[in-house]
């Protein structure tokens, strides 16, 4: 795919896992120039992910171009050039789901809102692509369609709440920009293989149960968990943002219901897989007790002045999104499905059991 | 199949008491002092410098003694003891420092159940020291008593005695509990009178049997559920049918969510002395059954059930019935 004249693009978060696929693929799918900004507070910093990201895209080399700055910072993009620059894509974000209020603002929503500003300065712009998150939906239940999410929630944790504020800000007050807004869910696996390059809270949780570390979780059987993978994402955002399709759409960039598995689901298939495991069959190890929300958080907050460190942490890191696994959602993507060339969801039974025995053979990313 | 019944609980605790805060600030907790009061514990019991296991014992059965009078006649027709041990070493009342010098292994089988019996006249019965099940060990006696009266006709009154106490120097926290060093014991019999028991179930799991106190927590809810469901299951009930639970004094908020996961009431779950005594090793559920059974709160034909917890991993569960006396 050509972009016209060699556009350039600037994308914010490029050494990020989902900023350097969207990156990749529109090196190796387009004859765009790159201008990669990442986050650097210095120097050192930024000529040491300037190596890494021009030894990522070696082949490359001369269509990238490495910039930094801070969203924190009042001006973080004032180092750049805003006249020959036609698409942004912005990725940058804080993605923990333990975030603070603090940071998640700072970053996820004024920073976004330094980037739109940034943008609006752009002359030749052709498409905003704000890279924002399935969980803007926060605890809405039922069918989430492709549209603007309230503002004022009710959400779970302030990454949920601050990406659906940076969509609003978008919305409300730069709508006069060509934008696109495409939301991912989590990210379960690089490809289809299971393999794993990025870990996340789904990840921990899965070395948890393996460990026996604990023996409870928050949640419904019949709750629907939407998980895809990386290349998913990253092929799809890129392919989007470059392809000449209407402005102001809203994309969910994951599989619909129907093409996922409920947390039961899930946990069968963990609990099969980790099965083929000598020393955890040894172990005899106990599928988990789901249990109330209430009780869950009583186990957090009990678990914190004891001695219990390992297994506090882990309850910890489940603890924000824990709400999420008792609300039915059913996300639509009719507009990603429209849009992409070849949209294909796969096995999520065979991608969770691919992605579960890479996680043991690797033991959680520790051996090659 | 003979009905088995066991009768008049009674323990005896470590004659000194600390409080929880005192406790943290001899440095022998591992949790802080807030965190373990905020689980239910106030204070403890621990042993002077000079008091055995073997004391322990003595002095729950003074208890049942002094408690239950009646018992003064039944002690001479005891015909077995099971005498159990959480700690392997309080199974041996001689001196290891004689066996150092004197190399004689007698040192180290000088057996409390034999003590027992003589000190206490029980001239009838035959002695079995029983140990490694850990805090379920006093519910595994119980449990091997109830097999020993029904298979052998001759037999009809098993004492059951547990004692332990922590050697100098040692945490008084386990798995995140606060330890009371202590004895327990009852009379398991074939006269009506107690209660009935209705089942038994143990579960062991081998290969956890260095379990870290993380992996030990880790693995607690969905064992001790498991436990649960399986016996009441084998007994045709579920665990909500079930009247009360008498469980061993471990953290409120885990039984608060342990009870949400049975659709078991918290209010019918009776740890009377988690405050007082915190976890004392084997004699928990013997010790909150006497203290219930004094407030009068268990009516008769009321099922109860009785799990205990401990390592190796083990995990063990009575099922009881509340009968007329």
């Amino acid at each position: 795919m050509s972009t016209t004249m060699a556009e350039t693009i600037l994308i914010t978060g490029a050494d990020g896992y989902i900023g350097s696929l969207i990156s990749t693929w529109l090196l190796e799918h387009t004859d765009a120039r790159l201008m990669l900004w990442v986050r650097a507070d210095h120097d050192a910093e930024l000529e040491a992910k300037r190596a890494h990201l021009h030894q990522q895209h070696a082949a490359h080399g001369e269509r990238i171009q490495v910039c930094y700055g801070n969203l924190q910072n009042e001006a973080p993009l004032d180092s750049i050039d805003p006249e020959p620059i036609q698409r942004i894509i912005h990725v940058a974000a804080v993605t923990e789901f333990n975030v603070t209020r603090e940071r998640a603002d700072a970053v996820n929503r004024d920073g976004t809102r330094k980037v739109l500003a940034f943008a609006r300065r752009c002359p030749h712009l052709q498409r905003f692509c704000y890279v924002s998150t399935t969980y803007v939906a926060g605890l809405a239940q039922g069918g989430i369609a492709e549209q603007p999410m309230p503002a004022d929630g009710p959400f779970a944790n302030h990454y949920e709440r601050s990406k659906c504020e940076a969509e609003n800000i978008l919305l409300h007050e730069f709508d006069d920009l060509p934008w696109h807004i495409y939301r991912p869910s989590t990210v379960m696996a690089h490809d289809a293989a299971g393999t794993v390059m990025q870990y996340n809270v789904f990840h921990n949780t899965m070395r948890l149960l393996f460990y026996g570390l604990i023996s409870t979780m928050p949640g419904l059987a019949d709750t629907p968990i939407y998980m895809v993978t990386g290349k998913f994402v990253g092929n799809a955002i890129a392919e989007l943002s470059v392809k000449p399709i209407a402005q102001r759409q809203i994309f969910h960039v994951c599989h619909t219901e129907t093409e996922s598995l409920a947390l039961g689901q899930m946990l069968a298939v963990c609990f099969r897989e980790f099965g083929t495991d000598a020393g955890f069959r040894k172990r005899r190890i106990l599928p988990p007790l789901l249990t109330e929300f209430e009780m869950f958080e009583m186990l957090a907050n009990e678990l914190k002045g004891l001695s219990a460190q390992v297994v506090s942490q882990a309850v910890e890191s489940i603890r924000p999104f824990a709400q999420q696994l008792f609300i039915h959602k059913a996300f639509h993507n009719d507009n990603l499905r429209a849009a992409l060339d070849h949209y294909q969801a796969p096995d999520p039974t065979a991608l969770l059991a691919a992605t579960v025995q890479t996680l043991i053979h690797t033991k959680w990313g520790r051996e090659p | 199949m003979a009905d088995i019944f066991l009768n008049f609980p009674a323990f005896c605790l470590g004659s000194q008491q600390r409080t929880v805060a005192d406790a943290a600030a001899d440095g022998d907790l591992l949790s802080t002092a807030d965190a373990l009061t905020a689980a239910g514990f106030n204070q403890h019991c621990h042993c002077d410098a000079h008091e055995t296991a073997y004391d322990l014992a003595k002095g729950a059965l003074d208890d049942m003694l002094t408690s239950y009078p009646e018992t003064r006649q039944r002690l001479p027709d005891i015909d077995v003891i099971l005498y159990v041990t959480c700690l392997p070493l309080n199974g041996n009342h001689g001196n290891v420092d004689e066996f150092a010098v004197s190399r004689d292994v007698k040192h180290l089988m000088d057996f409390p159940a034999s003590r027992l019996q003589a000190d206490f006249d029980m001239d009838r019965a035959f002695v079995m020291g029983l140990n490694q099940q850990a805090c379920t060990g006093m519910l595994g006696s119980i449990r091997v008593a109830a097999a020993l009266l029904r298979s052998e006709p001759d037999l009809q009154q098993a004492l059951c005695i547990t004692a332990d106490r922590f050697p100098p120097g040692a945490v008084y926290e386990q798995a995140y509990n606060l330890i009371s060093d202590g004895g327990a014991a009852c009379i398991v019999s074939t006269t009506p009178g107690g209660y009935r028991l209705l089942g038994a179930h143990h579960i062991t799991n081998g290969a956890m049997a260095t379990a870290s106190d993380e992996e030990t927590a880790g693995f607690y809810f969905n064992y001790s559920h498991r436990l649960i469901t399986e016996l009441c299951a084998n007994a045709g009930i579920t665990p909500a049918e079930v009247n009360w639970i008498v469980p061993q004094n471990t953290n409120r908020k885990a039984w608060r969510i342990l009870a949400s996961v049975l659709r078991f009431d918290f209010e019918r779950i009776l740890m009377p002395t988690i405050g007082s005594v915190g976890h004392c090793i084997s004699g928990d559920n013997i010790i909150n059954l006497k203290t219930v059974a004094g407030a009068d709160q268990i009516k008769v034909g009321d099922t109860l059930l009785m799990p205990m917890a401990g390592f190796g991993l083990n995990w063990s569960c009575l099922l009881l019935e509340k009968v007329a006396d």
